[in-house]
């Protein structure tokens, strides 16, 4: 045990205790200076705090002080299967055992964090989790209550992964735009305060790229058999087809997104024709197996029908799911996607961006199915990925348009049009992209272009605009009209080939942040704050035990979920939320502050956060 | 194919009862029985994912070193002697002197293998990947790690994130100095999400910007007074970075515009280093995999485990890194049956087919028959044999009940109640409801039966057992005990299948045993909870388990669907 107190204790003790602040504070002055002194010497020392940043897919783990994670790993495994997804099943029952699988991967992934990667006891590490402001409240929970229950660790806090993002770069304030996997969250924060009224957040991140990546590979790319040895010298024409759907894995995909997969610069806008290329490619998929990949031998194809046929008989069940959850929003959202011309159009959409990619193709080598390895096939398969795959694919997180699903540029300008105006010069000027996401090559100065683009004004004859920003061309609508005097001072702190600057401002802060990778931002950040004793506001295990009126299983340490959920499952959600639970603190449970602002957290945000923010935040911890 | 018996562990539920076998969270209650542990005070079953993991010591998997743990730490938990791993195919690099200069090449003996020549790398003997390609190489073969710290000690990461702490520090300080004059409960109130970071922002506010009077000293979330503030640059003082981005980026890195073209332009895919041999690094690192380093090989723990209720210690392992013993070891494999399952037509099958495959060499059509005559098919009845070995020094009396499962489980599922007709008894399982007994185990026995019988796989151990008995009286007695040898009894039971079944045969048994331990000083370790043991005879332990006999082949086809095993 460490024994002295985190530094300021923060909101959860303060109440009681204006004096145990200034006794702390008093300690901690007086050990700050010891402490940089020590630091490098504390080798029993159990000071330096763990910091886990849990996102769905990956999780990085560390200790504080330390300026790299000490491991990155998938959480559900290598087969990069997320832990969790946007949607929660509404059945009870599917529910309960969702939870439950939940849990019992958390649980797996906490204890290797502590038993394998960090070689380290819970018991005497405090523990400070990055939290995406979105993270739904039933994970937080469920990640508290192993911490607590199974591996016993003394407390743990919770800190905003946007906030601590900016702390790595050395700032307090700035726009932060997360695009992690499941969804890019856009949070303003002004002198470390989150402005979380002002939130802003869709659904195009990782998943919706691979998803995406999907798509074009199954349309677009050429799959190339092994060598049978039986047959000597196939040609490689002959042995080449349509990419089947089972070999593109969640973890094939995302090797090709992150080795091969970059962005383009953004095409000159009269090159582009308007076509909306999102959607398009999930549905056709699904259901069009009836179009020729351009790339395979048309001679072949006949043969390779019927194993298309087969193959996604086959593996439907097990795909369809996934695809339903990528494209059903977008599907109910769009029905004039499904009109048959669409394969027309993704063609020459397709036929667009080869036209102006001059990346080169790839060949990946990938293990063949099971089902076609059972003649004794050897050796690896080969996808090749056209050049134009590689640059384009993240276009589909640039296309904005949908009122759910705002490109990432939107999301940003929309949050700058909610901040109060007084803040927008400074915010627009310190953007800051973290998240996995925009770990691909040429992202961020790709996101420049883009929010110069969405924020210039509509040009009348239709180009890209129209389709884009508004559905209805007659009125008009100018979005944007009230951010454009930003636009010199627009500026990404971490942009890695920031453009000429406009303004100072713009000079000064454009690509001046320090060159940690996006990705571990959050991490980094969190490792400072640990370092510095600060971070969010701690729980420690005795409030919690004495929070938790299950006490007697936590301190067995047995998670006590299978006991909740064993009376009916929706209630428990809704009536044991508070006994437990409350003692979390989580922005959306603060009372909101009188005034204006709540105003607009009570209406605008929930209005036009709209569905997908909604959907995610599944924190829907008014009562669900 | 494969049927086996998982243990169940009741951690991840509050009732002792298990989930029903079918559910896919199920899987994790149940674990085979030689990774259980055995409580003796508790008289309980802990599996590996309730019992608390104490570190009892660390060491180099590569050289058995074992690292004090006062400077694990320090060396962040990776090996600091001359153990690394190679960064692309994780192979053990070995170091190399470089090629001896071309004097007497006629004997490469004693002085040069001890010595070699000063530059020194490291060298995969896999991938021949070697250090010296990106530049690292040491001027004498020992303490290679010492030699690489400095690189780790100037790592742009770490010496940022220096200058931010202390970018920070000062702040923070005069935060807390500030909210000690009791301003800071205020300020706490006044603001919705105040925490420390918060606390030192404030603070940072609250202090006296040259060139502004003080006017508004505490206002509320930056918003009343957010105008002169968002004119005026903002609250903290600047900070300027060690090396921003957009320096880094002009080296390829950072995913600037360098990064691009390398990505247009890449030919092969091997030349980008994969995700997982790049995301380790917090700071922007190059691409390519040819810039990769090698990696300090991570030590691995000795761990200790302790029951989560009582903190007793169920497994203890000896100190040193070479020994593979245990100082304290109570694992369940001492205190309950071993239980293995087998489906003798499965193995009668298997010997014909080693059989023919002995005749006659081809192989793919013998696969498929297998399948189909191994399975287990719908609308059939099925024996099967279930061996219980006793490793207790008394004898116990076991008795068995199949968990009545699937009807609630259908229940549970929330569908209607036709569906639940359907689909309820997917099979149907008979297994020998009386007690039985299991004979003690004796070490004479084992040394015995040893080569013969426990060599053997269980499996052929029961085609043999099938082979000797069954044949004359094959349907007589498909269930009851089969068979008493030693230690081990053979219970048989069996399975019918619905016509309309399908997925897999799972099913919960109740496993109740009852010793006597009516030896007054038995060897310690093998009786269940001493405290009991004086005031009566006999007692009993129940558990459960999962019995997977397999998936069931569809009537339909007769082909069998690929097993997921």
């Amino acid at each position: 045990m460490s024994t002295v107190p985190e530094t300021p204790r923060s909101k959860t003790s303060f109440n009681p205790s204006t004096p145990t602040t200034s006794r702390i504070t008093g300690s901690h002055v007086q050990s700050s200076p010891h402490y940089t002194t020590t630091r490098r010497h504390s080798l029993y020392g159990v000071e330096d705090r763990i910091i886990i940043d849990p996102g769905s897919l990956i999780w990085k783990v560390g200790f504080s002080g330390e300026g790299r994670p000490r491991e990155v790993f998938y959480a559900g495994g290598k087969a990069a299967k997320g832990l969790w997804g946007l949607t929660r099943a509404t059945d009870g029952a599917e529910r309960q055992e969702e939870d439950k699988l939940l849990d019992i991967r958390l649980e797996q992934s906490l204890r290797a964090v502590f038993h394998d990667s960090l070689l380290t006891d819970p018991k005497a590490r405090k523990v400070i989790i990055v939290e995406n402001p979105l993270l739904p409240l039933h994970i937080k929970e469920a990640l508290a209550r192993i911490l607590f229950g199974n591996l016993q660790v003394p407390s743990v806090s919770f800190a905003s992964s946007h906030l601590l993002s900016l702390l790595a770069v050395g700032r307090i304030t700035g726009l932060v735009l997360d695009c992690g996997n499941l969804e890019s969250v856009a949070l303003p924060i002004f002198a470390a305060r989150p402005l979380f009224s002002q939130l802003r957040t869709t659904p195009l991140a990782g998943q919706r790229f691979l998803s995406h990546l999907r798509s074009l590979l199954l349309l677009f790319g050429t799959y190339v058999a092994p060598t049978s040895p039986g047959i000597a010298n196939l040609p490689q024409a002959s042995r080449s087809m349509r990419v089947p759907q089972e070999i593109l894995t969640n973890e094939v995909l995302e090797e090709i997104k992150t080795r091969c997969c970059f962005v383009g610069e953004s095409l000159a806008p009269n090159a582009s024709e308007p076509v909306d290329n999102g959607p398009t490619p999930d549905d056709s998929v699904v259901s069009s197996d009836m179009d020729v990949p351009p790339t395979s031998d048309p001679a072949q194809s006949e043969s390779e029908f019927s194993f298309a046929g087969r193959e996604s008989g086959v593996s439907s069940q097990h795909d369809s799911s996934e695809y339903s959850v990528i494209s059903t929003p977008r599907m109910g959202g769009k029905p004039q996607d499904r009109p048959p011309g669409s394969e027309n159009r993704l063609q020459v959409l397709a036929d667009m961006y080869m036209r102006h990619s001059t990346a080169t193709d790839l060949q990946l080598r990938v293990e063949p199915p099971v089902s076609m390895a059972s003649s004794s096939i050897l050796g690896y398969g080969t996808i090749i990925i056209p050049g134009w795959i590689r640059e384009r694919t993240a276009e589909v997180l640039f296309e904005g348009g949908d009122v759910d699903e705002g490109s990432l540029a939107e999301i940003i300008l929309d949050a700058l049009l909610k901040v109060p105006v007084d803040l927008r010069k400074t915010l627009a000027s310190s953007i800051l992209i973290v998240g996995g996401t925009s770990m691909l090559p040429g992202f961020i100065p790709r996101l420049h272009v883009e929010l110069l683009r969405a924020i210039s004004p509509p040009p009348p004859p239709p180009s890209r605009q129209p389709t884009k920003h508004d559905k209805a061309p007659p009125p008009h609508y100018d979005r944007y009209a009230t951010l454009r005097p930003l636009i010199p001072y627009l500026s990404i702190l971490n942009n890695p080939s920031p453009p000429a600057p406009l303004s100072d401002r713009a000079k000064n802060n454009g690509g001046k942040a320090p060159a940690f990778s996006p990705a571990t931002m959050a991490w980094v950040g969190g490792s400072l704050a640990g370092a510095l004793k600060t971070g969010g506001t701690e729980v420690s295990r005795e409030k919690w035990d004495e929070a938790d009126p299950e006490m007697e299983d936590t301190d067995t340490s047995m998670s006590e979920t299978p006991a909740r959920s064993r009376s009916t499952q929706q209630q428990t959600r809704a009536l044991q939320i508070p006994p437990p639970r409350n003692i979390l603190p989580d922005w959306t449970r603060l009372p909101l502050p009188v005034g204006a602002p709540s105003v607009g957290l009570s209406s605008t945000s929930v209005k036009s956060v709209s569905p997908t923010a909604l959907i995610p935040t599944s924190r829907a911890r008014v009562g669900a | 194919m494969v049927s086996n018996v998982l243990y169940h562990c009741p951690c991840l539920s509050a009732s002792s009862v298990p989930p029903p076998p079918h559910l896919e969270s199920s899987g994790y209650s149940f674990h085979p029985l030689h990774t259980l542990f055995f409580c003796e005070e508790c008289d309980a079953v802990r599996c590996n994912r309730c019992v608390s993991v104490e570190v009892s010591g660390y060491y180099c998997p590569n050289c058995l070193f074992e690292v004090p743990s006062a400077s694990v730490r320090a060396e962040k938990n990776r090996c600091a002697r001359n153990c690394f791993m190679c960064p692309n195919c994780r192979n053990t690099l070995s170091v190399v002197p470089s090629d001896p200069p071309d004097a007497g090449d006629g004997r490469l003996s004693a002085p040069i293998s001890t010595v070699g020549e000063p530059p020194f790398f490291l060298y995969c003997n896999h991938c021949r990947w070697d250090s010296s390609e990106v530049g690292i190489t040491f001027e004498k073969p020992t303490g290679l790690a010492a030699q690489l710290q400095k690189l780790e000690d100037y790592a742009p990461e770490s010496l940022e994130f220096d200058r931010l702490k202390e970018h920070f520090e000062p702040i923070l300080r005069a935060s807390s100095l500030s909210s000690s004059s009791s301003v800071a409960p205020s300020i706490s109130h006044s603001h919705h999400h105040s925490n420390p970071i918060t606390a030192a922002a404030s603070a940072a506010l609250a202090r006296d910007i040259p060139g502004v009077a003080k006017y508004t000293p505490h206002a509320r979330s930056g918003r009343p007074s957010g105008k002169d503030r968002s004119a005026n640059k903002d609250e903290m003082p600047e900070y300027k970075s060690r090396l921003d981005i957009n320096h880094a980026s002009t080296y390829g890195s950072g995913g600037g515009d360098v990064d691009v073209e390398l990505m247009r332009r890449l030919e092969d895919v091997s030349e980008v280093a994969s995700l997982e041999q790049r995301w380790n690094y917090s700071w922007s690192t190059s691409l390519e995999t040819r810039d990769l380093k090698p990696l300090r090989i991570p030590l691995h723990s000795k761990r200790s485990k302790r029951c989560p209720a009582c903190t007793h210690i169920l497994i203890k392992p000896e100190q040193k890194a070479q020994s593979v013993r245990y100082k304290i070891k109570l694992v369940a494999a001492n205190y309950l049956p071993a239980i293995t399952v087998a489906l003798p037509h499965q193995i009668e099958m298997l010997g014909h087919i080693s059989a023919e495959a002995a005749k006659r060499s081809t192989k793919a059509p013998v696969d498929d028959d297998k399948d189909t005559r191994g399975g287990l098919q719908a609308g059939k009845t099925y024996p099967f044999h279930m061996s219980l070995t006793n490793p207790l020094y008394d004898p116990i009396q076991v008795r068995l009940s199949v968990q009545r499962m699937h009807v609630a489980a259908a229940v549970n599922s929330g569908e209607g109640g036709t569906i639940d007709k359907a689909r309820r008894p997917p099979f149907a399982i008979s297994i020998p409801t009386t007690p039985f007994s299991v004979a003690p185990f004796a070490e004479a026995w084992e040394y015995e039966d040893d080569e013969e019988m426990f060599g053997l796989d269980d499996d052929e151990l029961e085609a043999r057992l099938s082979g000797r008995e069954k044949e004359p009286k094959p349907k007589s007695k498909t269930v009851g005990i089969l068979e008493k040898r030693a230690n081990v009894t053979v219970v048989g039971g069996e399975v019918a299948l619905g016509k309309e079944a399908r997925g897999e045969v799972k099913f919960n048994m109740l496993v109740a045993y009852t010793y006597r331990s009516d030896d007054p000083a038995p060897s310690e370790g093998h009786d269940i909870s001493p405290s009991k043991k004086a005031a009566l005879e006999t007692k009993t332990f129940a558990f459960y388990t999962v019995v997977d006999l397999g998936n069931i082949i569809p009537k339909e086809e007769a082909r069998a669907d690929p097993y997921d095993v």
